[in-house]
């Protein structure tokens, strides 16, 4: 095959063994029922002799004979279903759009902007990698649900669609038939032994380990084991919570290439994520309080479309790095926002340090008034925030740390609000809007009169940071893409 | 109305406000009103049938939080406005917290305007704005009606001329 498939701009379908792959638990749920109702009314006619052979084995073969006629029937129906909504499924992709139409009762067509593109996901369960399948994720910004799957295609199809489809949406033209892969730079990866230690170190884990002991003590004190079978499920969901987390982030990779970043993980689940220049809405640079002795950093993003399906707290896409050391989290960083904007005689690598452990106002940063101890006494010194000419970023948490950083031209909107103590102190919070996702930034206590100085002078900040602001298309800069660091 | 010590953050310079209209508080009242009289004459048609007259004292509780609530949707009303400047549009309201909301024209993605039965009974409509985050909690309520929908426009074609993606 010369052209990735609908890329001429005809109507394709997706791969027949599509509806297999995605009811493929269904149907094995089918089977189990119905062999496990075999094997029981096999067992029953055996252990049940009644005395009369010619009866028993009429029973037997009667039972068979429907059970065989029902699955049969339930199979063909399944079947025929799933290959009519096969049938129904038809994309293809234009010069400006990616098209498709699927459903069979309640026809859906939908039709997404590829210059509104987010973000590209190629996603291979298990079942689909055995047999050489993927599924293609297409993000565009449109509040809850934006998104486009085409599923399944075969793995070469997958990788051949999104690359043609990050080259249009890159405003690429190019002249061969097949759409150039973008060169990849491996930026780092992440250690199974530090998964496995940061999942250990989470707070999780700690509840589970609390939960654990003092069901020891609670079982040898009162030797019954009521209360296991009783917090069995909290366990159950703990372990499970741990489990998402582990298979999300195993063997995370992340590599640049002139199509954005590319993120890949996923034990049973594989995931290849392209996130194009330009599209990360907010970064947000966590340590939870276990971390800070191995001084251990996770990095998530708002990208808009990921936070708007789903719940995105635990989701692992949204995550740019589920752990590292602190300086590849700040490696991250650059990759992300390459020109913080700070001014010619500062480091922004200090800058970054001060943001992500510093107190007080060093370096540039406004950190709460004094007065703001009677109603923070542990954090006030910490909260902060720092302005450069690119970005915006905000400072919090003492024992959970962290920095979250937006970049002015994706500033949405801002806000004051101030309840009666902090009026009585002078006080306000300034809280900064994003698109959804798990970074939502904003400054505690802020001197009243500097936080209503931020709140105008952000909008305005935010209004000519985008006139400036790079095209939609990212290739179509005069500037080439700055190169990644070594 | 607005004392000194609270005007610093919540009223930049030179930007003058414009309130929501009183009939907000109107159609806010009507509610009150439909829900603690009835609660209060509840109260005395049980003291009447129980023949308990000291239980008729009862319906001063529904009374007593009806007149705090007439007080307090006045204030509030009158704490809710919004400005309209070059670039961006404000929005502010709360009494005892308040809140203030600054909404760059070219990120609007689309303006909202509801009025329910009792709002266009009374002529106003109810105005939201929406950017690409679900956090923008800019919402004006009790703009005239026909102002609403000049404000509407108005915001739709400034967002027109300034919008630039997400």
């Amino acid at each position: 095959m010369s052209r990735p498939p609908g890329a001429d701009g005809q109507w394709h379908r997706v791969h027949p063994l599509t509806p297999l792959i995605s009811s493929w638990q269904a149907l094995v749920v089918i089977l189990i029922f119905v062999g496990q109702g075999f094997g029981q009314d096999a067992l029953q006619g055996h252990d049940m002799p009644t005395g009369v052979p010619g009866d028993f084995r009429h029973g037997l073969g009667g039972w068979l004979a429907a059970g065989g006629a029902v699955l049969v029937g339930v199979l063909v129906l399944v079947g025929a279903l799933a290959a009519l909504s096969w049938r129904m499924t038809r994309f293809r992709v234009t010069e400006e759009a990616l098209e498709i139409h699927h459903g069979v009762l309640v026809r859906s067509q939908r039709r997404a902007r590829l210059d509104r593109l987010q973000a590209v996901d190629v996603v291979q369960p298990l079942i689909a990698r055995l047999v050489g399948l993927a599924r293609l994720t297409l993000e565009v910004a449109g509040g809850s649900d934006s998104k486009i799957t085409l599923s399944y295609l075969t793995e070469a199809q997958a990788n051949s669609l999104r690359n043609h489809l990050l080259a249009r949406a890159a405003g690429l033209r190019y002249e061969t038939d097949e759409a150039p892969e973008a060169p990849e730079h491996q930026v780092l990866q992440v250690p199974v032994s530090r998964l496995v230690g940061s999942l250990l170190l989470s707070s999780a884990a700690g509840i589970a380990v609390c939960i654990v002991i003092g069901l020891a003590v609670a079982t040898v004190i009162s030797r019954q084991f009521g209360p296991i079978a009783a917090i069995l499920p909290a366990m159950l969901a703990i372990v499970g919570l741990l489990w998402h987390r582990f298979s999300g982030g195993f063997a995370f990779r992340l590599a640049t290439s002139p199509d954005g970043l590319r993120l890949r993980h996923g034990l049973l689940e594989q995931r290849a994520q392209t996130v194009p220049p330009g599209r990360v809405q907010a970064i947000g640079l966590d340590q939870p309080l276990l971390w800070r002795s191995a001084d251990w950093w996770s990095v998530r993003v708002n990208i808009a479309g990921y936070g708007g399906s789903r719940e995105s707290e635990n989701s692992t896409e949204s995550v740019l790095l589920p752990v590292g050391t602190r300086e590849e989290a700040i490696q991250v960083l650059a990759l992300v926002a390459p020109d913080l904007g700070v001014s010619a005689d500062e480091n922004a690598y200090h800058v970054v340090q001060a943001g992500l452990t510093g107190t007080g106002p060093a370096l540039g940063y406004q950190s709460s008034p004094s007065q703001a101890r009677w109603l923070d006494p542990v954090v006030w010194r910490r909260n902060g925030f720092r302005v450069t000419r690119q970005v915006l970023l905000t400072r919090s948490g003492r024992l959970h740390r962290r920095l979250d950083v937006v970049p002015h031209a994706r500033t949405q909107s801002c806000g004051l609000s101030q309840g009666w103590l902090q009026r009585r102190l002078g006080l306000v919070t300034f809280v900064l809007h994003s698109t959804p996702g798990p970074v939502s930034p904003y400054v505690r206590h802020l001197d009243a009169t500097t936080g209503a100085r931020l709140v105008v002078e952000q909008s305005q900040r935010a209004r000519l940071a985008r006139v400036t602001a790079g095209p939609e298309r990212w290739m179509e800069r005069p500037a080439p893409v700055p190169p990644p660091p070594a | 109305m607005v004392s000194a010590k609270v005007a610093g953050p919540f009223d930049p310079d030179g930007v003058s406000w414009i309130p929501v209209s009183p009939r907000l508080a109107t159609a806010r009242r009507v509610l009150l009103v439909a829900f603690t009289v009835p609660a209060a004459l509840a109260c005395l048609v049980l003291a009447f049938v129980v023949g308990q007259g000291a239980l008729a004292l009862a319906a001063l509780v529904p009374l007593g939080l009806g007149g705090w609530g007439w007080w307090l949707i006045g204030r509030q009303v009158r704490a809710w406005g919004y400005a309209e400047r070059d670039d961006d549009l404000l929005v502010r309201h709360g009494v005892l917290q308040r809140h203030l909301v600054v909404v760059p024209y070219g990120r609007m993605q689309y303006v909202d305007v509801q009025a329910g039965p009792l709002d266009r009974l009374v002529g106003i409509a109810r105005l939201q704005l929406h950017t690409a985050s679900a956090g923008t909690d800019a919402v004006i309520p009790g703009v005239a009606a026909g102002e609403a929908a000049r404000l509407r426009d108005r915001l739709a074609s400034r967002g027109e001329a300034q919008l630039a993606g997400l």
